[in-house]
């Protein structure tokens, strides 16, 4: 138990080291930014008057000092103040919180699809492996693998939503509709997540199902399944109760990992299929150079990604003590 | 099986006799890698486009009988703007009034720099900071990790989008070697790290500090000849990796600028802008995606043939 709470404590400074750094690079990434701020906020136009200007900087303190900057960042950070939109005018973090829960949404059901969907193909190909399921599902895998993810969203619009008409080719809702807790809306909604999910889940099954066909092709050496087939135990309560358990762990490792990845798939998914997520406002915030946006959404993304890896660690050594974190 | 103690120390000859002894026991083993071959394959087909954009157009202008070979940067408009493909347009015109295939074969030559460029500086950035933590330990590997893991754990593309916005400079080739290169790193360092603590076990190394060798004489020339393979695999894997970050990029609008480098992924920007999709042009989306997609699995074929012949230990499963 000592050396599970020196494994925490390690685990928490990490955490907070990782944190503070991103905070930094946060701060300094905007700062190296060339040319004059105000640029971005005023248009070189003569006929705005100079107060104008001067108001801009006392509001953004643009005067000050970096460490006086740096002190005002800390304590917007701590607020989660990041500064007003450029161009929505309003604080940049209230900006993105609308967008965040479609983001969820979208990357939860196409998580939850794509793992289970992955883990059955990788059982599956392990199972028979080096039959016709396992090249092929191989062959399947490292094409998606492959494959640009903006690029399958393309295809798929130009298949369902232009060729058939079956599903809507942008956007959550139908044009103009807010969402309310009805069955119409709901179902409206579904119907336009189809093409942006089907397409996020065939991007990553690649990942999940060959980390599970290895895991398990290499617990099905282990000396306890052949105890378990000498004892007469049939081939699916072998996979079921012996193998498949203890295949899981990299699994798990696996789905902490790859939470950045999704994201980073979700934002293009987002932007092709114009669907009201926090890639689409990031993208859009670029687009835009509306940079108090950008700096809010960086940090959101990455203490989301951060803490989900730490818990991620800390349920994995809860599941399995005997795995040793470094 | 490939020998991995392996020393680059001694005469000039000796050593190059070594490398080239090296490299030819791994292409014997790399020829009867079936993966490995067909990724070769594709890989020999777009580095002839990448070289020869220009004859291989002259070869389809005499072939369709064109009055000249299309270029890439045309913008003729008499070829018409979004055309369907004809007998003078195989695939059709873009938006610009462009030859569609024109530009899906000048693309290579650019795709394929950006993302070897691109692989090569995080490479070089990885193997660095790789050898270096391994090497020293103690709180400057500490230091280092951290660093690795910010990079590790941030969404790549989130990185790259900042990286992008951030950087002086309009949109170029050069900007987003660089972006894909810095952002890119992390997991090769982690990688490499790995192996060195490994090597830095071996008997050959205690030899060479007890005759009084040098920090960077042992890393030079002890550990990294024992690392390098699995570097050149990583690399391999990365370069992939790079095309794929820079379709994404380019495809944003943030790459290199459409009028004056075309790649598969701002070729691809320009039919979303375009809308191709509603406009019946399927051949302007898919053949630049087709093309991204067959680039980067003849990458990861090699990478993965590599792997196999470097790694053993994999070779069993």
């Amino acid at each position: 138990m000592r050396n599970f709470r020196r494994i925490l404590l390690r685990r928490v400074i990490s955490l907070v080291v990782t944190f503070l750094l991103v905070i930094c690079i946060n701060f300094v990434l905007f700062r190296m930014m060339p040319g004059d701020p105000l640029q971005f906020m005023v248009p070189s136009d003569p006929s705005i008057p100079g107060e104008y200007k001067e108001m801009l900087i006392e509001r953004y303190n643009l005067d000050d000092s970096m460490s006086e900057q740096f002190i005002t960042y800390i304590k917007g950070v701590v607020t989660l103040d990041f500064g007003e939109s450029f161009i929505h005018k309003v604080p940049a973090m209230d900006y993105l919180l609308d967008y965040i829960p479609w983001t969820l949404l979208l990357v939860g059901i196409a998580s939850v699809f794509m793992i289970v969907i992955g883990m059955l193909i990788g059982i599956l190909a392990a199972w028979k492996r080096g039959g016709l399921f396992d090249s092929g599902s191989l062959a399947f895998s490292l094409f998606f693998y492959a494959m640009p993810t903006f690029w399958l969203a393309m295809i798929m619009v130009m298949a369902f939503a232009e060729t058939w008409e079956i599903f809507p080719a942008s956007r959550a809702l139908g044009i103009g509709e807010q969402f309310e807790f009805t069955l119409a809306s709901i179902k409206d909604l579904l119907h336009h997540l189809v093409l942006p999910v089907t397409c996020l889940v065939l991007v990553y099954i690649a990942t999940f199902s060959l980390v599970m066909r290895g895991s398990l092709s290499d617990v099905m050496t282990e000396d306890y399944i052949t105890t378990a087939r000498a004892k007469g135990l049939s081939e699916k309560a072998v996979l079921k109760d012996h193998a498949v358990p203890n295949a899981m762990l990299p699994m798990l490792i696996l789905i902490a990992l790859t939470v950045a990845y999704i994201v980073g798939g979700a934002f293009m998914v987002e932007w092709v299929f114009e669907y009201p997520g926090v890639g689409w406002a990031t993208i859009d915030a670029v687009n835009e150079e509306d940079w108090p946006v950008l700096q809010a959404a960086f940090f959101l993304i990455a203490v989301t990604v951060i803490i989900a890896n730490f818990v991620s660690d800390m349920v994995m050594m809860y599941l399995d003590p005997r795995v040793e974190l470094s | 099986m490939i020998e991995t103690n392996f020393t680059l120390s001694g005469p000039f000859a000796e050593r190059m006799r070594l490398i080239r002894k090296k490299v030819a026991e791994t292409g014997r083993v790399f020829k009867r890698n079936r993966m490995g071959m067909v990724g070769l394959a594709i890989l020999i087909v777009f580095a002839a486009m990448a070289a020869f954009p220009a004859q291989i157009m002259w070869v389809f202008s005499t072939v369709g009988g064109w009055d000249y070979p299309y270029g890439p940067h045309d913008e003729v408009a008499s070829y018409g703007t979004g055309t369907d493909p004809s007998s003078e347009h195989w695939l059709g015109t873009d938006s610009r009034g462009n030859d569609v295939l024109a530009r899906l074969i000048y693309g290579a030559r650019i795709s394929l720099m950006i993302g070897t460029l691109a692989a090569a500086v995080s490479m070089v950035l990885g193997s660095i900071v790789g050898l270096l933590s391994g090497f020293w330990g103690g709180w400057r590997d500490e230091v280092l990790m951290r660093v690795t893991d910010v990079f590790l754990v941030l969404p790549w593309l989130v990185l790259m989008i900042v990286f992008v916005a951030v950087l002086p400079g309009g949109p170029s080739v050069y900007k987003i070697v660089i972006v894909i290169g810095i952002t890119g790193w992390a997991g090769t360092a982690r990688i490499v790290r790995t192996q060195v603590l490994s090597v830095k076990k071996r008997a050959f190394i205690e030899r060479a500090k007890s005759v009084g060798a040098g920090e960077f004489h042992i890393i030079r020339k002890h550990i990294f000849p024992n690392v390098f393979p699995l570097i050149f695999a990583n690399a391999i894997l990365t370069v992939a990796l790079a095309i794929l970050s820079e379709s994404a990029l380019s495809f944003l609008g943030m790459g290199a600028a459409a009028t004056v480098d075309v790649t598969w992924g701002n070729m691809l920007e320009d039919a979303l802008g375009a809308q191709a999709m509603y406009n019946g042009l399927y051949l302007w989306v898919i053949m630049p995606g087709l093309c991204i997609v067959f680039l980067v699995m003849g990458f990861t074929f090699i990478g993965y043939a590599l792997d196999e012949i470097f790694n053993p230990k994999l070779r069993k499963r």
